[in-house]
């Protein structure tokens, strides 16, 4: 079910994922902990023993480190990521199959309607193997990890730090679509994060499945060996067995020092309505008992252990956890902003070497998001307190637009983020807003050495007093993999897109490879809507960031009866400024109803206009007859005429639909 | 909307308000109105628990809506409540359906609870439809005598009544005239065949002249006629003809409607408003600046943004509507506005003889208690008086509701003032310059005494009058 489900969800896959290596072919990779670690398994004898658990309660001091394997799935989108996870849950008996819903651990809306994964989660599993060779006594169970990750390159953030937690993960390829784009960066990802890799070809129910393809891709391409590769469907079941007997054999226990004073690792946090902040953790060393003092070694603050637990997968209580387990922990911190992602949190009277942290997050892409309705300003700016609780990736700070009003400019980590924080916003929070044109920052240099970071393009002066001597913009290395027949195609668009070709090769007889520096502002409105098209859906595509590069840059200004409308003001390339600024005029006048004066609308670099079009005034809008005294009817009426136009945004005379908002942000 | 103490020292238009402080959250009227639509078994105890509004007393009504909904058959731009008899049905004299329903009406009539103290009659009395024409006289007489008997009927009251080319004959105008009906209101609707078959009308040109023949052989010296603009193929030169064949056949009076275009209706089905074979938006608007152009010049005022007439021919029921007094509404689908509340009457047969059983057994009120939501009633003003050429009365309008709500009105039509689709008048109803209204209300002048009034403009503001009425309707309620 979950497989079907996701499949149907997939008309609007927005894969891509972070390509790490510069070079595609350095990979001499993982042979080394692909051996098989020291327990030799039965493949059969697999029980679920939450049974046992449930009577006993949960006493996490049976599972030293060797016990305890934590792991993760990676895949390109729609490889079956979320239903192996459902299915494994199933396995181990920590859900009940055809109970819960179905990507178990995509508990968001906007995860399950758009199949992806945003926000990583884990689960904790108890999984009881016989080794081979020890069929004489019972062995105790194994704990078992599973860190959910999103894929998106949006999303590497949360992909980082839970991979932090990992020792190793399963890579999930699809038996007939093959390696795809973010395929190849989850790898690196997991790669670069000495995690131990187990190739899983999935869906090999499917006619078109072609296995022995996908394996020889993976051993070009990633020196993973054909005969380590899991072959598997988690929609008919084929093949699980192998899966958690694998992840028992190959990959390593965490290596952290039972002995050693506690260290934790901050994974995440969010804040829920009863308990406060919780805290997702993983004790690298030592113990974390109820009770207990720790402080942060970021802040310096400290917490009382109010509760501890492991995710089974809804929180459990288990009053400790210990080395090398990852669970959560809830201590009396008042908001998340207390939860540094990345810290590392101690026993107050120790003092450790805190952990490597996480990188910063980059920010690359703006927008403003201002309250559909102007009166509601409170309400969002409630509604994003509470959603950067559990979204600490977005930056938030306040904006004042002349024709939207009191709103917030917002930083994100690419565009699927930015759609996704709206989603969250409107479906967990009931906000309504309008956004204006995504743009990324940009670097301008002016004739007296000073150089302007320029995150809205408003605040870009039009006529600016100082000569702009040079202008930079952020770039990206795209990685494309596409069926050989859509190489001109692709090339056609990527040089339209000012891309510019690094790699060109071939990873089999059918699929070829590219690689393109791109300007990211190219790439964050509609690139990978346009690709899809012109190769029929074929295309996969993901990028990581890259340097800045000089780029002749304007400002681009839309004036409505002369006066700028500072929301719809864009940064372009000099060269694409006349068309840009031709469609965002024609599209404004498709948007704003006649009114009762002539609107002109026009697109300016600085004084000099470059397109105009204009809306001629409003001839008639009156009800002829109020029928029979029936005031009411006509009352309705004009009462829905004028909450149409209070949802409209002002600027000068002018009515603004917030359709028109809308629609500007899909002229590229 | 905010309001303040405002202890009325003037009447305000007909309405006089005693204003103590206001509940929050009270129930709208409008929401009161369906509710009762609805549920027609609805008890008195449950309107009153809901009911916590302002009081206010409220003129006795002085004038009754009477729908008599029989037609030949439905035309295509109709979505009135409507009972469609047949084409074939010239004779209509003796048919049970409208004697019946004429029986039912005046049961609602009967029913109707009357405890307005003072003993007024009514001034006026509308017969609308449907085609109340098809109504054979006798019948007509019989619901004047139950209005009379309960209400009162003054002796020179306006008496009107629709009539449909085709459906009447000079013997049966006489006999309206002997129930001292004065006023006709004439459906012409236009005086092309072409348009009068393609908008489905049962009749053709050549009753339309006999009409008017009859009309002013034996008919009142009072009477209308009412036209349509905007219909599916009308060109230019065949308005300037209808209007051209209306002013020729001097009536009194004229009522001009623009075709709207209704949801379920048949040219609701063909046609999109704008498009062929529908005028353009422009050349509709052209409509209409030609009808103000050619019968302003043909001596008619436009007092309304549908009506024109000769000096003093105002329609007396008509105006109720547009000064917000009180009326009665009988009949299918009738609308009433007692006691501050507005009332639609079922509009289908079955569920509007149920509303009259239970109105007989006491089970309902379509009165209001004059508890009104001010702001409801503000908008109810100011929407109905900017149909007119009175305009609004910035000074009543100030004392009743608040001063300060006045100057934004007047500050949010400073742009359409400027433009000329909003006229200021000064209190004797002489038009102010853009200058004179700005530098009056730059002076934040409160009792609005030289800026007295504000109208919209003939016809460019009437044309716009919904852009406009919502506009004001945001200061209202923002």
């Amino acid at each position: 079910m979950g497989f079907l489900r996701k499949t149907s969800q997939n008309l609007n896959p927005k894969c891509f994922h972070l390509w790490r290596t510069s070079s595609f072919l350095r990979a001499s990779i993982v042979n080394s902990k692909l051996s098989p670690y020291r327990f030799a398994l039965t493949q059969s004898f697999c029980s679920p023993s939450r049974q046992n658990l449930k009577e006993a309660g949960i006493d996490l001091t049976q599972y030293p480190p060797e016990r305890i394997r934590n792991f993760s799935i990676i895949a390109h989108v729609d490889h079956g990521k979320s239903t192996l996870a459902d299915r494994l849950l199933e396995l181990t008996g920590t859900i009940k199959r055809g109970h819960g819903q179905p990507q178990y651990l995509d508990k968001l809306q906007v995860e399950r309607e758009r199949g992806i994964t945003v926000k990583a989660q884990t689960a904790t599993m108890f999984h009881k193997c016989n080794l081979v060779g020890d069929n004489t006594s019972e062995q105790p169970p194994f704990l078992i990890n599973l860190i959910d990750t999103p894929g998106h390159v949006d999303f590497s953030y949360e992909v980082s730090r839970s991979l932090a937690a990992c020792q190793g993960a399963l890579l999930v390829v699809d038996a007939a679509q093959g390696v795809q784009a973010q395929t190849v960066a989850n790898f690196y990802l997991a790669f670069e994060s000495n995690l131990t890799i187990i190739p899983v070809i999935n869906k090999i129910d499917q006619p078109t499945a072609d296995p022995d393809r996908v394996k020889a891709q993976l051993k070009s391409m990633f020196d993973l060996e054909p005969t380590h590769a899991l072959l598997t469907s988690a929609k008919t079941g084929q093949g699980l067995e192998q899966v958690l007997p694998a992840i028992i054999e190959r990959i390593p226990p965490p290596p952290g020092k039972s002995t050693s004073p506690l260290r934790m690792l901050l994974l995440d946090s969010y804040y829920d309505e009863y308990k406060g902040v919780i805290c997702h953790v993983a004790v690298v060393d030592g113990v974390l008992r109820k009770g207990d003092k720790i402080s942060s070694a970021a802040t310096g603050q400290a917490y009382e252990v109010l509760d501890v637990g492991i995710m089974h997968p809804e929180l459990t209580s288990t009053g400790i956890l210990l080395t090398g387990q990852v669970g959560y922990v809830v201590s009396g911190m008042r908001s998340t902003k207390e939860a540094r992602i990345g810290d590392t949190l101690h026993q107050s009277k120790t003092a450790v070497e805190p952990l490597p942290g996480f990188k910063p997050v980059k920010h690359m892409v703006f927008s403003g998001l201002f309250p559909a309705d102007g009166s509601d300003f409170d309400a969002l700016n409630h509604a994003i307190e509470r959603l950067t609780c559990n979204d600490a990736s977005v930056s938030v700070t306040k904006e004042t637009s002349t024709a939207l009003g009191l709103g917030f400019r917002c930083g994100f980590l690419g565009l699927l983020h930015m759609d996704v924080f709206h989603q969250r916003l409107e479906q967990e929070y009931g906000a309504h807003v309008i956004s204006t044109v995504p743009t990324v920052p940009y670097i301008f240099e002016y004739s007296d050495g000073s150089k302007a970071h320029v995150q809205n393009p408003a605040a870009l002066p039009s006529n600016p007093k100082k000569r702009v001597i040079a202008s930079w913009e952020p770039t990206v290395l795209a990685t494309i993999i596409i069926p050989s027949e859509y190489v001109g195609a692709v090339i056609t668009l990527c040089s339209e897109r000012r891309g510019q070709q690094l790699e060109y090769s071939f990873i089999d007889s059918q699929r070829a490879f590219m690689k393109y520096r791109l300007p990211l502002r190219e790439v964050v409105v509609d690139f990978y809507n346009e690709l899809k098209s012109i190769t029929s859906g074929y295309a996969s595509f993901d990028y990581e960031d890259s340097e800045y590069q000089e780029a002749d840059l304007v400002k681009l200004d839309i004036l409505l009866n002369g006066q700028p409308v500072d929301a719809m003001a864009t940064i372009v390339h000099n060269l694409k400024a006349q068309r840009v600024g031709r469609e965002l005029v024609d599209k404004l006048k498709k948007f704003i109803d006649r009114q009762m004066f002539e609107i002109t609308i026009q697109a300016a670099i600085g004084s000099k206009i470059i397109a105009r079009e204009t809306i001629s005034a409003m001839r008639k809008n009156v009800l002829a007859k109020c029928y029979g005294g029936d005031v009411t009817r006509k009352r309705k009426l004009l009462e829905k005429q004028k909450e149409g136009k209070k949802r409209m945004k002002r600027v000068g005379s002018v009515d603004i639909p917030q359709e028109a908002f809308n629609e500007i942000l899909k002229v590229s | 909307m905010r309001l303040h103490h405002v202890i009325p020292k003037s009447t305000f238009l007909p309405i006089f308000f005693t204003l103590s402080s206001r509940t929050p959250n009270m129930p709208k009227v409008e929401s009161l109105c369906t509710m009762t639509n609805f549920c027609a078994h609805i008890t008195p105890t449950v309107r009153e628990n809901a009911s916590t509004k302002t009081p206010i007393t409220t003129n006795p009504p002085a004038s009754a809506y009477i729908h008599l909904p029989f037609c030949r058959k439905r035309c295509h731009y109709c979505d009135f409540p409507i009972v469609a008899l047949g084409s074939s049905s010239s004779q209509t004299d003796d048919d049970p359906r409208i004697q019946h329903y004429v029986e039912l009406l005046c049961r609602e009539i009967n029913a109707t609870k009357s405890e307005f103290q003072t003993n007024q009659p009514l001034e006026t009395v509308f017969f609308g439809g449907g085609t109340p024409s098809l109504v054979p006289p006798r019948l007509v007489s019989l619901i004047l005598d139950v209005l009379r008997s309960k209400f009162g009927l003054a002796k020179d009251a306006e008496i009107s009544i629709e009539m449909d080319p085709g459906t009447f004959d000079a013997k049966k105008m006489e006999d309206l005239m002997k129930l001292d009906v004065n006023r006709v209101s004439l459906g012409v609707q236009a005086f092309q065949e072409e348009l009068l078959k393609a908008c489905g009308r049962a009749h053709g040109v050549d009753e339309v002249y006999e009409a008017i023949e009859i009309i002013k052989s034996c008919g009142p010296k009072n009477w209308s006629m009412d036209l349509i603009s905007s219909l599916p193929h009308q060109t230019a030169s065949m308005w300037e003809e209808s209007l051209r064949l209306t002013i020729e056949a001097q009536p009194t009076h004229v009522s001009v409607y623009d075709l709207q275009v209704e949801e379920d209706t048949k040219f609701g089905i063909l046609y999109k408003p704008g498009e062929f074979p529908l005028p353009s938006d422009t050349d509709s608007a052209g409509f209409y600046r030609m009808a103000s152009r050619a019968l302003a010049e043909g001596g008619y005022s436009h007092y309304e943004i549908s009506s024109y007439c000769k000096s003093s021919f105002e329609c007396k029921h008509n105006s109720t509507y547009w000064k917000n007094n009180p009326f009665y509404g009988f009949g299918l689908g009738a609308a009433s506005y007692l006691g501050g509340l507005r009332f639609s009457r079922p509009r289908k047969l079955k569920e509007y003889t149920n509303y009259v059983q239970n109105l007989e057994k006491g089970l309902l009120d379509c009165r209001g208690n004059n508890d009104v939501d001010v702001k409801d009633m503000a908008m109810d003003v100011v929407m109905l008086s900017l149909r007119t050429s009175s305009g609004l009365d910035l000074q009543s309008f100030g004392k009743v509701y608040d001063g300060r709500l006045v100057h934004e009105l007047c500050r949010a039509y400073q742009p359409y003032i400027k433009s000329g689709h909003v006229v200021c008048l000064d209190e004797q109803r002489r038009a102010l310059t853009v200058d004179e209204c700005n530098g009056l209300l730059l002076r934040k002048e409160d009792n609005f005494t030289r800026l007295r009034h504000i109208r919209l403009s003939d016809p460019d503001g009437f044309l716009l009058s919904n852009e406009l009425i919502s506009l004001a309707f945001r200061v209202l309620s923002p």
